[in-house]
């Protein structure tokens, strides 16, 4: 370094002068020895001459710093409980809300793969007064017209998904994929283009024959994974579900839509039919998605097409329709992609982090404020010495930064394993795969608050002292000023700021956990215990024109059930609670009141074979389940649930009324009958209440009956119940399906407890997370508070040594230490009882089975915290009572 | 405190003091001892300049660029560090004693119109 070269050549400059000084005395006769003190004498304090010299160059403040950092690095040596204590607090403070601020940041802010992913919308026809249900999507016609008359959007494109289970036949592998028909001008809507080849010929939509009808743009992953990556796939004809496309470009790497990076995703050019001609209940909708121009809002944007479909839905013949499509709403893209829940679950762990942050600051305050004190009289002798204020300051600045720095890199190091582990954990409820590098930028922000607070919180304690006067404090050791009880009280309002804080996290985590607790405890209405679940991935074209249920379900039924140690094996559409599927079913209202409901019934419509009641231990109210006479040949039979019977039954006291009720025709001409009503059970969320639901006999469904299509090509699961290990039966099962059909070999396995435990979703996850803010607030507050005690006792133990010595009890002083951490403790939990009822609403929306002001969580962690805080305070209290007087008084 | 009385006293000089030096270097290039003596010895041994002001003042004209430096051996086989100075050092030692004049000057006129 140049700087030290030439503060060495300094030396040699002064050395050579005094060299010389004494060489021309010595010359002209004196004596040696004497001359060289002489001349010393006359050059005066030579390190200030140099202190001064390099001065000049502009460059002491760095040698300050590293000469301030050196002696800070010193000082934290010589008491490491310190700072360890502080650099541990930091890491904690920094880790939780880097942690987060990752997660939230990938799922909620970050820009999608498409340029100005923002202004991407999705739009719909809604009814009359904007009420959707949650209904998306609209017809060509109608969409057709937004694009001509709307001056909100650069663009208007749309897609729609390719019905059932998609496989590409790949030259590695044949996988399934998602397989989407969009729009011309989808991929110009995203602005993403190709990586390789071209886009599909931006020809304006028509019903005309489209050259690029067998076109096929497949994403970046498909092309990895089955075709190896090969440059010379353009033009190859591939195929899918056995029928040819030519593959005409390949998507950028991490391209995906609609957002789905975990699943290779193909897209062919929609090819509009006759039916797209019409506005009726059967026409084909879309996906529409539009991208808005610069400057124009969503709100904006709905406004002006709300007016636009007013005029377009005259073109709906009949009036309901009409009435269900009079509207339009719009949906945010990057919006849809997490589910709301998901997002207040993040939301709240993110304030919860914040708590944290907080707590970790005002306890690293405290420390800090505690050190000066004992520091006091060493900043006194150095002021007395000569030591400028700003030195000073600029020291214990050091100082900060030092532990600052430490705690900043080792928390951000805690919070990248944080992420990395709690990646699995979230992964089950977040469309994104959450990257383990954080967001730099964020991060940034995160360290430099930390340290800005770190600092501030050093130098205002340095600040302090530094303007103390110097010589009370020399003279008593700056024990008993006025200055020091101030800060006494001070510090006692930020261990109070920390039990209240801590407090509210805490009250947090108890709701969770009650609410995980009683969502474990609802009574699901059916077994859980010793049950295999495949969800079976299904190549439904390869039997297109046969039979499933013949051909693939029945005997595949049959080899499970013969697995060993396989008590019984079923087919359901979907399990209960599973996520994967769902078939609606609108049963028309009958005005005339005879036959049933008078008002429309929406029914979930699932299949089910025989063998399940065995493996659910589902209960029936009333009449019987499937059994092995309901095959194709014998009467169409069909089950309900409670809560269809209810909406269904012409007599609302006697739901067993709708047993032997016809309900509709599974098979053509053939009448099924009701013959059983299912209790209730948890159908897709535990904490929802059970929808009506109708199930129909796997054996019965023939191609020819209406729901084949729904119900046997696209989704379909395989329950087991055995009393093995799922470890050594699930490859078993695999080989059977594989036998079945290789692509079969593709399903996912798991437990029916797994399935549950995936159903509790973000309140389980929310609840882990904060079992650990909470814990860590708990041990911040506690050391906060047993740190204050500990300090005050050394503080006064002359004090108490003089009460002691003029006969006060050791029990007294038990009790004056005591005293003062139950003051502190009963302010702290008012307060944070009073904060965390106030912030009830925030959660209030993610409990279940509990208010959010409930009495017995809010007064267990209470009483926890309490407790805890009295335990800690014990022990200083002990050593304050332990107190020899004859020793304390002789330390004066 | 005592770093203060110093830095004073450096002020106080500094002007004259930094002319002197430049005036020195005229002569040819010079190490700080032998700066210090030809002040004193061209004073007529009346200005002795301290060392606590000339290495300071030395490394402030360096920076300043009116000056620069090269170790060389002395006569008496020393090594030592030689200042000489610059163009701009002669541009600034003439600007210098232009206002040292007039500075003179103009203190002379007060003095002498004070009744004495």
């Amino acid at each position: 370094m140049r700087w030290w070269r030439k503060r060495s050549e300094l030396d040699a400059e002064i050395e050579a002068h005094i060299r010389m000084a004494v060489a021309e005395r010595v010359a002209r006769g004196e004596d040696e020895a004497a001359v060289r003190l002489e001349v010393e004498r006359e050059m005066g304090n030579v390190a200030l001459v140099k202190d001064v010299a390099r001065e000049a160059w502009g460059w002491v403040w760095l040698e300050r710093l590293l000469q301030d950092l050196r002696y800070a690095l010193r000082q934290l040596r010589k008491s490491p409980a310190f700072a360890v204590t502080v650099i541990a607090t930091l890491a904690l403070g920094i880790a939780a809300p880097a942690a987060m601020f990752t997660v939230v940041d990938r799922v909620m802010l970050r820009p999608l793969p498409y340029k100005d992913a923002d202004r991407l919308v999705y739009i719909n026809d809604a009814s009359k007064r904007n009420e959707h249900d949650g209904r998306s999507r609209a017809p060509y016609l109608d969409l057709q017209e937004w694009r001509k008359w709307n001056r909100s959007f650069e663009s208007i494109g749309f897609y729609t998904q390719a019905n059932g289970r998609n496989f590409l036949e790949g030259k590695i592998a044949t996988e399934g994929v998602g397989f989407y028909k969009v729009s011309a001008n989808l991929f110009p809507v995203l602005r993403v283009a190709p990586a390789l080849g071209r886009d599909f010929r931006s020809d304006p939509d028509s019903f005309a024959k489209n050259a690029d009808e067998k076109s096929l743009v497949i994403s970046d992953a498909a092309w990895r994974s089955m075709f190896g990556g090969d440059p010379g796939i353009l033009g190859q004809s591939v195929k899918i579900n056995g029928e040819p496309y030519i593959v005409v470009g390949v998507m950028p790497r991490g391209f995906s839509f609609p957002f789905d990076p975990e699943n290779p995703e193909v897209w062919t050019l929609v090819q509009l039919a006759d039916a797209d001609k019409g506005r009726t209940d059967e026409t084909p909708e879309y996906t529409v998605l539009g991208r808005l121009k610069y400057g124009v809002r969503e709100a904006q944007a709905e406004a002006e097409l709300m007016t636009l479909q007013k005029q377009i839905a005259v073109g709906y013949a009949d009036t309901e329709t009409r009435q269900e499509r009079s509207g339009v709403w719009l949906g945010s893209y990057s919006g849809s992609l997490v589910e709301k829940d998901a997002k207040r679950a993040l939301g709240m762990l993110l304030a919860a982090s914040g708590i944290l942050w907080l707590i970790a600051c005002v306890n690293v305050t405290n420390l800090l404020l505690a050190r000066a004190m004992v520091r006091q009289r060493e900043v006194a002798v150095r002021g007395a010495l000569g030591a400028g204020r700003w030195r000073i300051m600029q020291q214990f600045m050091a100082e900060g930064l030092l532990l600052s720095g430490c705690g900043a890199v080792i928390g951000l190091g805690l919070a990248l394993v944080a992420v990395k582990l709690f990646a699995g954990g979230i992964k089950h409820h977040l469309p994104f795969p959450v990257a383990i590098v954080p967001d730099w930028r964020m991060i940034a922000a995160l360290l430099s608050l930390t340290v800005v607070s770190a600092l501030i919180s050093s130098i205002w304690p340095a600040w302090m002292s530094a303007h103390a006067p110097i010589e009370p404090a020399l003279k008593q050791g700056g024990w008993q000023t006025g200055a020091a009880r101030r800060q006494n009280r001070m510090r006692s309002a930020l261990v109070i700021v920390e039990i209240a804080l801590s407090l509210t996290l805490l009250v947090g985590c108890g709701l969770l956990l009650r609410t995980i607790y009683a969502l474990r405890h609802v009574p699901l209405g059916f077994r859980t215990d010793h049950i295999i679940v495949a969800n079976l991935q299904i190549p439904g074209y390869k039997f297109a024109g046969r039979n499933m249920t013949n051909n693939l379900y029945l005997p595949l039924l049959e080899r499970a059930k013969h697995l060993p140690g396989v008590q019984a094996a079923g087919l359901m559409s979907e399990v209960p609670l599973g996520t994967t599927f769902n078939v609606a079913l609108t049963l028309k209202g009958d005005n005339t009141g005879s036959r049933g409901a008078t008002k429309d019934v929406s029914a979930k419509l699932n299949a089910a074979s025989p063998e399940l009641q065995k493996i659910f231990g589902f209960k029936m109210l009333a009449g019987r389940f499937f059994n092995e006479q309901d095959t194709a040949s014998s009467e169409p039979v069909i089950i309900v649930n409670r809560a269809f019977a209810k909406a269904f039954a012409p007599n609302q006291s006697d739901l067993n009324k709708v047993i032997g009720m016809e309900l509709w025709h599974i098979t053509p001409n053939k009448n099924a009958h009701i013959i059983g009503v299912l209790d209730d059970m948890r159908q897709m969320t535990v904490a929802d209440p059970s929808q009506p639901e109708v199930e129909v006999s796997v054996p019965q469904i023939t191609p020819e009956s209406g729901v084949y299509k729904f119900l046997e090509g696209i989704a379909m699961d395989l329950a087991l119940r055995t009393d093995r290990d799922p470890k050594e039966v699930i490859p078993e099962l695999r080989e059977v399906l594989r036998q079945a059909d290789p692509a079969l070999a593709g399903s996912n396995f798991t437990t029916m407890d797994q399935v549950v435990e995936d159903s509790f979703g973000s309140q389980r996850l929310a609840a882990h997370l904060l079992e650990i803010f909470g814990g860590s607030a708990l041990l911040l507050c506690v050391a906060g508070l047993y740190g204050l005690l500990a300090y005050v006792v050394s503080q006064r133990t002359r004090e108490l040594g003089v009460r002691l010595a003029l006969g006060a009890q050791r029990g007294d002083l038990l009790w004056l230490v005591m005293r003062q951490a139950s003051v502190m403790l009963v302010s702290g939990v008012v307060i944070g009882l009073g904060l965390a009822i106030a912030s009830g609403r925030v959660v209030r929306s993610y409990l279940y089975g509990v208010s959010a002001r409930d009495g017995w969580t809010l007064g267990l962690v209470a009483v926890t915290l309490l407790v805890v805080g009295l335990l800690a305070a014990y022990l200083p209290a002990r050593r304050a009572a332990g107190v020899d007087p004859m020793e304390a008084l002789r330390a004066e | 405190m005592a770093k203060e009385i110093y830095k004073n006293r450096i002020e106080l000089l500094q002007g004259t003091l930094d002319m002197l030096i430049l005036q020195t270097l005229q002569w040819g290039p010079q190490h700080g001892y032998g700066i210090s003596q030809a002040i004193r010895v061209s004073s007529g041994e009346v200005l002795q300049v301290e060392t606590g002001s000339l290495y300071p003042a030395l490394h402030r004209l360096e920076r300043q660029k009116w000056v620069e430096s090269d170790w060389r051996v002395t006569e008496s086989n020393q090594r030592a560090k030689y200042y000489s100075i610059t163009a701009a050092g002669k541009e600034q030692l003439a600007e210098n004693r232009d206002r040292w004049e007039q500075m003179v000057a103009a203190i002379g006129g007060v003095l002498g119109t004070e009744p004495s």
